[in-house]
């Protein structure tokens, strides 16, 4: 017994909790439906605003018309009475005890009463103590409320009163509502009590009909608000998508002009701006084909002198010691290096504009990273341990293959490696290489001042230093790490840094396995682990997008 | 962006837009709304005038008894309270101490009295028991099956009372050995009882007899299944054993309800073994008395069952070929009338005039009866003493003499019932004596004859063949009564049970039947120094009189269901045939356009 109950708690509960969800859900959909859709919006606040006016417009009119009804009732009723009272008078006079007119009386008020029950009639001689005076029909007397008689007990003699009340019957007959008048003459009370049945009949008639009416009405402003803002809509629908169109880049997207209403000015308009922008945008990407063209073209046109000068300056440095003036041959010197790294920009210049014309391409092979690491470390080498770093690897035991262009890999890492050594302050340099089932990632570490919040990413802008102030000898031409972005993102990879100041940087290369496909995730942090802070005051986590 | 666009409108303006086109809309569809002021004439019958069982009615509402009432007002309070039948007398027994069983029901035993009883004399008293006697005029009693006896004389009534632990006085016996009866007065049975007809038929014959009962009108909703209940109880004394009830003896009513117009009755499976013919002929008979019905469903043991070839929703005004009045009922208005002509034959009233059709001496007779197969005439002798027949209706036969009376005694006017058995009764100053004669045999007396000791005047079989409305002298006076024709268990005829139909005539000299319900009667009110016509409702409801003017010196008269009254009259020594000028009319003026005696109407 106990465990069925629980189990129908049980199930009652649950059932309970589905429905709630259905609800909730039903809910939840229903308020995100009426957030996105001014339709649902308007035709909502329409049938419910029309709702309310039709409502307090029905109850108004029905108390109108009930107050009109009963209005009629009561006059008709006093005047019954009073014609009532006046034969009472007539026939009985005032003095009069004879069992037998009372009775002739109240037969002739019984034929007034109709056969179907008009109204009901109750006498009652005050002075008669065996009995309460005659009713005719089923009506009993408890019909006739207290309250009623005691205001015509105490009333002067000959007024009337009316009051409302419930009709009680013998027999089956059920109660129903009244209208109650009386009078009193001389020893007589006399009672009329009409049931207010059929005006009750009206009134629910004309309720019904006129709730009919009232939700009709309603159900048409709802249509019409939604038909009308269907009207509005549409074209602003349709605008939106237009400008999410516009918005993807295609700028040849129009919205289709119809009539000369508002709606049309708005889509003219939205196709002016179109327009403009399509021009403005059209203009800007012929600018900036103009401009790289200058760069590479002026980049070519260099190559050629800057061969002159170089056999030149080569001839002179070599010849340096030659020179009388130790000042000539310093600047032999000078001019050697500057050339040096004239030429190195002007290459840089080349491959970058390279990359902006969309001329590079990818030369892949399948190549084991760690050996690039460890051919690209061999190089620098020497230059490390001038500056008192020493590389540490982090390799892992199996070869980490992957599709890459070797040249530009080489270049990435002999970019990022010289970085280091230069800014590592002579501190160790770590470079770790993982690999997954995806992608392959080389980092490099260094201990050196490290990066300042938002430079991060602005170590990858053309032509950017972390000390303004540093001079241009030193360092590389401020393009090599735009161009490792650039080789990077040819391979469909990425190229992104961390650093904070006074902990060093890392700069981590992850590519994909397979050229060309896309990248999910890396094999290794980009916040090196142990650094500092767990957590990172800067991470460029989509750097390479 | 060269120009700004208009934006479009804003929902709210919309909205408010349309909520004031809703209340526009509104105010303008309730302004249209008025009475209208003209148009076509429509037309209604009018509400039927006749008084219908469920008539709006009166009661009296009682009062329960005071603390402070001493016994003769307690007793006072009891008579009054015991008038009002709502809730099984309640407030009446409240009056009474618990141990008294007096419960009355529906179906009351009543002592009718003459008026309210006032100021109950006290007989003895203690401060325990009182003993109160009332006096008063008894009119009559109403049995418990509803059937009135007029039983005129002083009423001597004594009643014990006991003081009850509260200290109020109460009821502990009850006077007489009817311990469930009432004692009302003519008023009050007038207001809580309503005289209504059962309908029964008549032995070996398709006819009905009205049965007429008071009726308690406790509510008019339980009014159809008291009528139905009071149906299936059978005929009251008066008519028991003179008709026949087609409902199989034990049939009780199991629900009867009424759905707008339509009752359905539903009968216990007993009522299997009647004929649903005949059981619908009788309750749409008694039905039709309640105006709230017009329809009728007959139900046995939950089984709606129908008539032969007919409907199972059946009109109450069905069942026409089991009137009271015959067969005939239809086309009624083609009843020839039959008088003797100035000139001396039997003629046929056609247009104000009598075209002769039986001439000689059976022409001749006086007080002509016409058989209802139209094969005989009977009639009496110049004196009344002899009684003659003749046939067939045609030419000169001859008058065959059937009977001669006694010294000093007289025939009354030959009467046919349906069957076409001639009755007449012989009758002296101080006694009577009732000839039956059946077709082709001699006459024979009655062996039972109620009224063997009286003088009677006249004897009318009903249509129905089982009532007789005689006018018979008793104590001096001219009295209308009608019995009832019923063959005792040896097959001999019993014509007894007569009972008054009305008080209101001093004097009567000759009647027949209207209808079944209503004898027209030529008669003397208080205070009427001629005879005149009246029409007086065998329901003992108040006559009413027939038409205006003179008349002269009125004789007899004939009546038919539908046809015009006609009185033969003497003025001015010519013997005159007299009709209202209108015959629907009751208050139509006589006329007497033919010259002749004795009209009458065949059957």
């Amino acid at each position: 017994m106990n465990l069925s109950l629980d189990r129908a708690k049980r199930v009652t509960r649950r059932g309970l909790r589905g429905v709630r969800r259905v609800l909730r859900g039903t809910a939840r959909r229903g308020y995100a439906r009426w957030r996105r859709s001014i339709q649902v919006r308007v035709v909502t606040s329409t049938l419910f605003i029309s709702a309310i006016v039709v409502a307090i417009l029905g109850a108004f009119l029905m108390q109108q018309v009930s107050s009109a009804l009963m209005d009629g009732k009561v006059k008709a009723a006093r005047l019954q009475l009073d014609e009532g009272l006046a034969q009472v008078q007539r026939d009985l006079g005032t003095t009069s005890e004879d069992d037998n007119r009372l009775n002739a009386m109240v037969n002739r008020l019984k034929a007034r009463s109709g056969p179907s029950g008009l109204y009901e009639v109750y006498i009652r001689d005050t002075t008669e103590q065996y009995f309460d005076g005659y009713a005719t029909n089923e009506l009993r007397e408890e019909s006739v409320p207290r309250r009623l008689r005691d205001e015509l007990r105490h009333a002067p003699a000959g007024s009337r009163a009316y009051t409302y009340g419930k009709l009680s019957y013998v027999g089956d007959r059920p109660s129903e509502r009244g209208l109650i008048v009386g009078g009193r003459t001389g020893q007589y009370e006399l009672y009329y009590l009409f049931p207010l049945e059929q005006e009750q009949r009206t009134l629910t008639n004309v309720g019904r009909s006129m709730a009919g009416v009232g939700i009709v009405l309603v159900l048409l402003l709802a249509a019409i608000a939604s038909l009308v803002t269907r009207q509005v809509v549409i074209p602003v629908r349709l605008a939106a998508q237009g400008a999410q169109r516009l918005a993807a880049g295609r700028l040849e997207e129009r919205m289709r002009v119809r009539g000369e209403d508002d709606l049309a000015r708005l889509a003219r308009s939205f196709n002016d701006m179109a327009a403009n922008l399509q021009d403005k945008i059209g203009e800007l990407e012929d600018l900036s084909q103009v401009q790289r063209q200058f760069v590479s073209d002026v980049s070519h046109e260099l190559r050629t002198p800057l061969t002159t000068i170089r056999i030149a300056a080569d001839m002179l440095y070599e010849s340096r010691d030659t020179f009388d003036d130790p000042a000539v041959g310093r600047s032999a010197e000078l001019l050697q290096s500057q050339l040096e790294r004239f030429e190195s920009l002007l290459a840089d210049l080349l491959e970058i504009s390279r990359h902006d014309a969309g001329a590079a391409t990818l030369d892949a092979e399948s190549l084991d990273m760690r050996d690039l690491v460890l051919r690209v470390v061999g190089d620098i080498q020497g230059l490390a341990e001038r500056k008192g770093s020493k590389v540490v690897l982090q390799l892992p035991g199996e070869p980490c293959m992957a599709e890459v262009d070797r040249r530009r890999v080489e270049r990435i890492l002999r970019n990022l490696l010289v970085n280091a050594v230069e800014h590592g302050e002579g501190e160790d340099i770590v470079v770790s290489v993982a690999a997954d089932r995806d992608a392959v990632a080389v980092a490099v570490r260094d201990h050196g001042v490290g990066l300042k919040p938002g430079e991060g990413q602005m170590v990858f802008d053309r032509f950017w230093r972390a000390d303004p102030a540093r001079a241009r000898t030193t360092g590389g031409t401020g393009l090599g790490l735009s161009i490792s972005r650039e080789d990077a993102q040819l391979h469909g990879g990425w190229l992104q840094a961390w650093g904070e100041p006074g902990n060093g940087s890392q700069f981590r290369l992850s590519l994909p396995r397979v050229a060309g496909a896309e990248l999910r995730g890396s094999p290794l942090p980009l916040v090196p682990p142990g650094a500092g802070d767990a957590r990172p005051l800067f991470a460029e986590l989509e750097a390479g997008d | 962006m060269g120009h700004r666009a208009t934006p479009p409108p804003r929902p709210a303006a919309k909205r408010l837009r349309t909520a004031a086109l809703a209340a526009a809309l509104l105010t303008l569809g309730t302004g249209c709304a008025t009475v209208p002021g003209g148009g076509q004439v429509v037309t209604g019958k009018p509400a039927e005038g006749a008084e219908r069982v469920d008539d709006p009615y009166v009661r009296l509402i009682p009062v329960r008894p005071r603390a402070s009432w001493g016994p003769d007002e307690i007793v006072s309070g009891f008579l009054a309270a015991s008038a009002s039948f709502d809730d099984d007398h309640e407030v009446a027994r409240e009056y009474l101490s618990p141990q008294n069983s007096w419960k009355p029901g529906l179906r009351p035993y009543v002592t009718v009295l003459q008026s309210r009883i006032f100021g109950p004399d006290i007989l003895k008293a203690t401060d325990e028991q009182a003993t109160v006697r009332v006096t008063g005029a008894q009119l009559g009693t109403i049995s418990s099956d509803g059937q009135y006896t007029a039983a005129p004389k002083d009423l001597d009534a004594t009643f014990q009372l006991a003081k009850n632990p509260q200290g109020a006085w109460r009821i502990t016996n009850l006077p007489g050995e009817e311990k469930s009866g009432l004692l009302l007065t003519k008023d009050d049975v007038e207001r809580a009882m309503r005289p209504v007809n059962l309908y029964f038929y008549a032995p070996g014959r398709d006819n009905l007899v009205p049965n007429g009962i008071f009726l308690p009108v406790v509510d008019r909703e339980t009014l159809p299944a008291q009528l139905v209940q009071a149906l299936l109880t059978g005929p009251t004394s008066w008519l028991n054993g003179a008709v026949q009830s087609a409902f199989p003896t034990g049939t009780r009513l199991r629900r009867l309800d009424v759905d707008k117009d339509v009752a359905v009755v539903d009968l216990t499976s007993q009522a299997r073994g009647g004929s649903v013919e005949r059981m619908s002929a009788q309750l749409s008979w008694t039905l039709r008395q309640l105006s709230g019905i017009k329809r009728f469903r007959l139900r046995i043991a939950g089984e709606t069952v129908a008539p032969d070839g007919g409907d199972s929703t059946q009109p109450v005004g069905g069942w026409a070929g089991n009137s009271p009045d015959g067969r005939t009922t239809s086309g009624q208005s083609d009843q020839t009338a039959y008088l003797v002509g100035a000139s001396g034959f039997l003629g046929a009233l056609e247009d104000d005039h009598a075209q002769p059709v039986v001439t000689g001496p059976a022409g001749r007779l006086s007080r002509p009866a016409v058989a209802p197969d139209y094969q005989e005439l009977a009639g009496l002798g110049s004196k009344g003493d002899r009684l003659f027949i003749a046939g067939p209706l045609t030419g000169a036969p001859a008058a065959r003499p059937l009977l001669t009376a006694g010294r000093g005694a007289r025939f009354t006017a030959p009467s046919w019932s349906p069957d076409g058995t001639l009755w007449t009764v012989e009758s002296k100053t101080d006694q009577s004596r009732l000839w039956v004669r059946q077709r082709n045999r001699p006459p024979v007396l009655a062996a039972h004859w109620g009224l063997g000791g009286r003088q009677v005047l006249a004897f009318r079989v009903a249509r129905d063949g089982v009532r007789a409305a005689v006018i018979v002298r008793i104590d001096g006076r001219l009295q209308v009564q009608i019995g009832r024709i019923a063959r005792a268990a040896d097959g001999s005829l019993d014509v007894g049970s007569f009972l008054p139909v009305s008080s209101e005539l001093q004097d009567a000299v000759d009647l027949a039947w209207r209808d079944y319900g209503t004898l027209a009667v030529l008669g003397r009110k208080k205070g009427d120094s001629l005879n005149l016509p009246y029409l007086m409702p065998v329901s003992g409801s108040a006559i009413t009189s027939l038409g205006v003017g003179a008349l002269g010196d009125p004789r007899t008269i004939a009546a038919a269901p539908g046809a015009p009254v006609l009185i033969g009259t003497r003025s001015s020594n010519k013997d005159q045939v007299c009709r209202q000028r209108q015959v629907d009319k009751s208050f139509s003026e006589w006329i007497c356009p033919t010259p002749g005696r004795d009209p009458s109407y065949p059957g």
